[in-house]
């Protein structure tokens, strides 16, 4: 493997409602508010516009009215680019493929600095219209979506199978809930920070039993941009950054469910893309200091923390529930308040998960800082965990 | 070995697109038959039924019925949905495992609990057809 790839500077919005609609008069627009936090991620970085030779951009949603858009933000930005200047799409996992890309245009020496950037406008749509589409794109259409199957859908059954084979209750696993927002009461960019407590958890309608309203995610529009650079290029600017440590995928090579029976809850796919980013950075799970899962559900934060080897198999509500997994514990997770309460524009939200991850080790997180982090592993996923995609950031003093 | 038939209300709310290769699927299906794709060369069954083996993508591959028993896996009850469902909800649907070897996914008609013996049953609608499941022991 070639020369050190960083992550040198990031910007983020916070994570709400930004969307307009016609009727409002005067509306946010998507690169408007991109072309802004590019140039706020670039001064983070101590970069300027002639060092930039890619732009890796997370899909839109198809709600938002500029199509092309990496094609028009080039030309907005005015930026010719020698490196791949595209789109990309991997629902959940978008953001983290386009990550990734960006990190390879580097390693590949297509550029030395390369942009991973995003913007997710879908609050202008209902949640029974965007659910028209979202079921597509979690299921077979033929065979899953007939049924009614809806994206969370599949995470309320893992969270049925969890709590029959291993006795879990529901109020532990509504523990995450609470504890992630806890977290984002902490963080300026989180879309829910109002303090909560179990019962206010359980006392939620029901979304897909036994998930209620508050452990499923809620709609937000957010956009972040992260600078990928080569560690020459990071230590001239002199400002503190995260080396990319260990890089880990695995696609289990099924959609939803696997059509032989398999044991649904192990996310195999996180358990192997984390034994090969483990490895890849000479680490161990216990050497790692937080972690940021893309866990849209309660649940999904509990199975993935386990297959991960942060948690102990079938142990992984219970050791939430006593606060091992909270800030000030052993491992904490999703320090940023996670997809729950720092919320899920989904295209873009693992770009957040790093952004949280770059503030941690540069030690920028305020309150809700973990003392002394210098390992944090970033876990993304798409459909049911069918595929997973693990990063492991280190700091660099 | 066949399936219930029962008659359902109104028109799927969103019907599956049948293709030449699974219209055999879903005629079976109406006329209380379960059937699948085997592959001729691994002879491992595949669903939904495939014209490729996607175990060893022989492309020879024949009919075979299924017993149309399984056990749940797993279910949920869906109380937020997209549009087209509204006037079902709430709605439970699972994970059914066959004694095949193989795990679909389906509408879940009764309260029938995990590891619990379970039966398909064709739903006949206006439009077309569908399967869900139920308990066994409600009608075997």
């Amino acid at each position: 493997m070639g020369e050190n790839v960083v992550l040198l500077g990031g910007a983020a919005t916070p994570v709400g409602k930004m969307q307009g609609i016609a009727s409002d008069g005067t509306q946010q627009l998507e690169h408007e508010v991109l072309a802004k936090l590019v140039v706020e991620a670039l001064e983070d970085a101590g970069l300027r516009k002639c060092d930039v030779g890619s732009m890796i951009f997370t899909l839109p949603r198809p709600y938002t009215q500029q199509k092309y858009f990496a094609t028009f933000m080039a030309n907005y930005m005015r930026l010719p680019c020698e490196g791949l200047v595209m789109e990309v799409l991997g629902n959940g996992m978008t953001p983290a493929l386009t990550l990734q890309t960006a990190i390879d245009q580097v390693r590949l020496g297509r550029t030395k600095v390369a942009l991973a950037l995003g913007i997710n406008f879908e609050t202008g749509t209902s949640a029974p219209e965007h659910m028209m589409s979202s079921m597509r794109a979690t299921g077979d259409v033929d065979f899953h979506v007939p049924f009614g199957f809806t994206p969370i859908a599949w995470y309320a059954m893992d969270a049925v199978r969890y709590m029959h084979e291993y006795n879990v209750t529901r109020e532990e696993i509504a523990m995450v809930a609470v504890k992630n927002r806890r977290h984002a009461a902490d963080n300026p960019i989180a879309q829910f920070r109002k303090p909560m407590t179990l019962d206010d958890v359980l006392a939620q309608r029901p979304i897909v039993e036994p998930l209620g309203l508050f452990e499923v995610p809620g709609r937000g529009d957010g956009a972040v941009c992260i600078v990928v650079a080569s560690e020459d290029v990071a230590r001239e600017s002199g400002k503190p950054f995260v080396r990319v440590k260990g890089e880990g995928f695995y696609h289990e090579g099924a959609h939803q469910i696997s059509e032989v029976p398999n044991d649904m809850i192990a996310f195999e796919a996180a358990n192997i893309a984390g034994a090969k980013a483990y490895s890849n950075a000479g680490i161990t799970p216990g050497d790692v200091d937080l972690a940021e899962i893309y866990a849209p559900c309660t649940i999904v934060e509990i199975l993935a923390a386990e297959a991960l080897g942060l948690c102990s198999r079938g142990q992984g509500a219970g050791q939430a529930a006593s606060g091992e997994t909270a800030l000030g514990g052993r491992i904490p997770i999703c320090t940023s308040g996670g997809l729950l309460s720092r919320g899920h524009p989904a295209y873009v939200t693992a770009l957040y998960n790093y952004f949280e991850l770059m503030e941690q080790l540069r030690g920028r997180a305020g309150a809700r800082q973990v003392r002394n982090a210098e390992l944090g592993l970033a876990c993304t996923e798409l459909g049911n965990y069918n595929a997973a995609m693990v990063h492991i950031l280190e700091a660099v003093a | 070995m066949t399936i219930p038939v029962e008659t359902a209300p109104g028109v799927r709310p969103y019907p599956p697109r049948m293709s030449a290769f699974t219209k055999p699927f879903w005629d079976g299906v109406a006329a209380g038959l379960f059937r699948t794709s085997q592959c001729d060369t691994c002879h491992k069954p595949s669903f939904p039924p495939k014209p490729v083996c996607p175990h060893c993508w022989s492309n020879a591959v024949s009919w075979i019925d299924l017993t149309g028993r399984g056990t749940l896996y797993s279910a949920t009850t869906i109380h937020a949905g997209p549009a087209v469902f509204a006037a079902d909800l709430p709605y439970r649907v699972g994970i059914v495992d066959l004694p095949e070897g193989l795990r679909l996914a389906t509408r879940v008609l009764d309260d029938s609990a995990l590891d619990e013996a379970v039966e398909l049953v064709a739903l006949i609608h206006d439009d077309g057809p569908l399967y869900g499941a139920r308990r066994l022991s409600d009608h075997g």
